[in-house]
């Protein structure tokens, strides 16, 4: 079946697959969001499960599917965690500030170790072709990244941001490793920068645009109905008006600046990042139509108060799957999981009590 | 289920990448066999306790996994296994039957409304009571202190005043047999409030120069102020609405994950929206105390109105209040029907 072996270093190349369809997936949700309500949101953690099932099985490089291996009770475990956690910090942060405030600290060194944790964990319950990812970022690394660089950024009044960002992708990246390969990622800091300006760029104009119109339409209808904003009904109008028209506009900016970044970072990433000797690989994104996307989807949850989720969801991870191309050598073939030697396949010995992603989402 | 089953699939062995073209043998005692579909080879075999079902997922062909690690997939992604595990085949039933699917339509909404409208109001009413004092008074006094580094300043209301005040303060605690070293009741000039008045979870009442002097000729309108602030403090509102904020938090953030990003943007403005609908039944709670006890002490309701209608000209007359969208970004609620409902006493 895959024996095709033409000549050692010809890959196959093809865009990913994604097979997902709305309307089953929406059956998927709703019931699940059923279930999850009925038991308190303890099935929630078969629900993620089921759902994360459903889109790796779907996803297909090479004709080949992703499946995650993760067992509802260890997200349960990881869930419980994290509700407890967040728990006891709203209600601190409610009912005493400055507790919150001396609770930030060690909050601050805990969430490298979290952010670790869940990579590790994440990774190890995915798989393709029977072989695991894995993580092998460590807590000094990612405190190093997430906390003291991000920090430092601040103080250089966010100038600096563009590269903690791409040192930030660079340690997530190059710390993957699949069938014992390494990622191996070369990315540049100029591209980060042109990405953040080009952002940047986008919103001010944005602003301007709306600045302008607004103070004409404010002259205008100052001029022309001086009298009818004095009645109590016109002033609720307009603050009505201006209420939602404020709210729009937060949106297309979020999908905007948020577009313009994402499709541009993820372009220059998936381009300088290979696995050695395995696969390469390539995303063309382009800005207006992954801001239209973002953009509509909003809109459709909006509209329909939450029921257009499974569809959006299904729409963003097929346009994702259409502008990504993976180059895959014969090497995939013959590769040996290093992960799975330690592991019995059922899971069922007694993992750690922290062997989880402590995570709500 | 009595007759041994063939499968064709593909085969994997333990972390291994290499695909096999294989067929699975499923006998009806439930031994596995599998072999490969060039050479008729025996790739693996295993009993029952060796092997496992993935989830059956809609679209999916469900995966046998062997206890080395090994794994077998059917070619078609709609053969389901006859051994596979009731559950498994349940879930996947649900998920795909028109019926349940309507149900889970409809009952969502409705049970998640429920949750959020009386289920978590009424735990957080349970809980309150397991917050010890010293935790009250802490929140009380930490707020207090802030506040009065701020925002207030020291009254400048005339000594009879005051004293109006405080004897209208001493009638409600005396009268409703309340601990009185447990409320204190301050007086305080604040730009910031304007004509205010709040109370604290450890039984600290704050009323404003400028709320007193818009009273001034209705003292059992001050009164009704008051007894309205001690209902804050009788039901333990403060601690009540952080209950139902993180509970209602919580349940949204939980069944509804993150999706990617969007619940941010949403859920952000949703639980500002939450927290206002739970003020704003507090305050009507608040607004049923002060009216109880206005009656018991022999006063008429119509002195809480009077507030109200004094609140209301003093604000003037905002067109806020007409909107009817508006009315869901406000914490308290609308002034008008606060007034009906003391009026309808």
């Amino acid at each position: 079946m895959e024996n095709n072996i033409t000549s050692p270093a010809q890959p196959r190349v093809g865009k990913v697959a994604f097979s997902g369809q709305a309307g089953e997936f929406f059956g998927i949700w709703i019931v699940n969001l059923l279930l999850s309500i009925v038991t308190l949101g303890i099935y929630s953690a078969w629900a993620k499960v089921r759902t994360n099932q459903y889109f790796y099985g779907h996803t297909r490089i090479d004709h080949q599917p992703f499946r995650y291996l993760a067992s509802p009770l260890q997200i349960l475990k990881g869930r419980i965690i994290a509700v407890i956690i967040f728990a006891l910090f709203f209600a601190l942060s409610s009912l005493s500030p400055q507790a919150a405030l001396l609770l930030a600290l060690p909050f601050m060194l805990l969430s490298p170790w979290l952010i670790v944790q869940s990579m590790k964990f994440n990774m190890r319950m995915t798989s393709y072709r029977n072989v695991r990812f894995a993580f092998h970022g460590n807590y000094l690394g990612a405190l190093k990244y997430f906390v003291l660089l991000p920090l430092l950024s601040v103080f250089t009044l966010y100038l600096a941001m563009p590269w903690a960002l791409k040192k930030i992708d660079q340690y997530l990246c190059s710390n993957i490793s699949f069938g014992g390969e390494k990622l191996q990622v070369n990315t540049d800091t100029s591209s980060y920068y042109i990405a953040a300006l080009v952002a940047f760029a986008a919103i001010m104009g944005l602003a301007i645009v709306i600045g302008i119109v607004a103070a004409i339409i404010g002259g205008i209808a100052a001029a022309t109905a001086g009298d009818s904003i004095d009645s109590t009904a016109g002033r609720g109008a307009v603050a009505l008006m201006i209420t939602v028209v404020m709210f729009a506009l937060y949106f297309v900016g979020f999908a905007l600046s948020g577009a313009i970044y994402q499709s541009m970072i993820r372009n220059h990433l998936f381009e300088r990042t290979e696995l050695p000797g395995v696969a390469k690989f390539k995303s063309e994104m382009q800005v207006i139509p992954y801001a239209w996307l973002i953009l509509s989807n909003l809109l459709a949850i909006i509209v329909t108060l939450g029921l257009a989720y499974p569809w959006t969801k299904i729409r963003k991870a097929a346009y994702l799957a259409s502008v990504t191309t993976v180059a895959v050598y014969p090497a995939i073939d013959s590769l040996v999981d290093e992960v799975q030697q330690d592991s019995n396949a059922f899971g069922e010995e007694a993992a750690g009590l922290f062997d989880v992603d402590v995570s709500l989402a | 289920m009595h007759n041994t089953t063939f499968v064709q699939g593909q085969f994997q062995f333990a972390g291994s990448s290499t695909l096999h073209a294989a067929e699975a043998e499923l006998s009806p005692q439930g031994m596995l066999l599998i072999r490969s579909s060039d050479n008729k080879t025996l790739l693996a075999q295993a009993g029952t306790a060796d092997y496992r079902f993935g989830s059956a997922v809609p679209g999916l062909a469900v995966e046998l996994r062997l206890r080395d690690g090994a794994v077998f997939v059917p070619s078609d992604n709609r053969y389901r296994w006859p051994r596979l595990s009731k559950r498994s085949a349940l879930a996947e039933r649900l998920e795909s039957h028109k019926l349940s699917i309507v149900a889970a339509l409809l009952l969502s909404p409705l049970l998640l409304w429920w949750i959020i409208v009386d289920l978590m109001p009424m735990l957080a009413s349970a809980a309150v009571p397991l917050v010890p004092d010293s935790v009250k008074q802490q929140m009380g006094r930490q707020t207090f202190y802030s506040l009065q580094k701020t925002t207030l300043e020291p009254t400048e209301l005339p000594a009879e005043q005051q004293a109006m005040v405080r004897y209208h303060w001493q009638m409600a605690l005396n009268q409703l047999s309340l601990e009185q070293r447990q409320y204190q009741l301050h007086l305080f000039k604040s730009d910031f409030f304007g004509a205010n008045a709040f109370a604290l979870p450890d039984g600290t009442v704050v009323i404003t120069d400028q709320l007193v002097s818009l009273l001034q000729d209705q003292p059992d309108a001050i009164l009704a102020v008051l007894l309205h602030e001690i209902g804050h403090v009788e039901g333990q509102h403060s601690v009540r609405l952080i209950a139902q904020s993180l509970g209602a938090t919580l349940v949204i953030g939980i069944v509804f994950g993150n999706p990617e990003g969007v619940a941010d943007l949403l859920l952000g403005s949703g639980s500002v929206l939450l927290q206002n609908a739970f003020s704003r039944d507090m305050e009507r709670e608040a607004d049923q105390f002060a009216i109880a006890k206005l009656t018991a002490l022999g006063k008429s309701p119509q002195a809480f109105a009077d507030a109200m209608a004094a609140l209301l000209a003093s604000h003037g007359d905002d067109g806020e209040q007409n909107s009817a969208l508006l009315k869901y970004l406000s914490t308290h609620p609308d002034t008008r029907e606060r007034i009906e409902q003391a009026t309808a006493n």
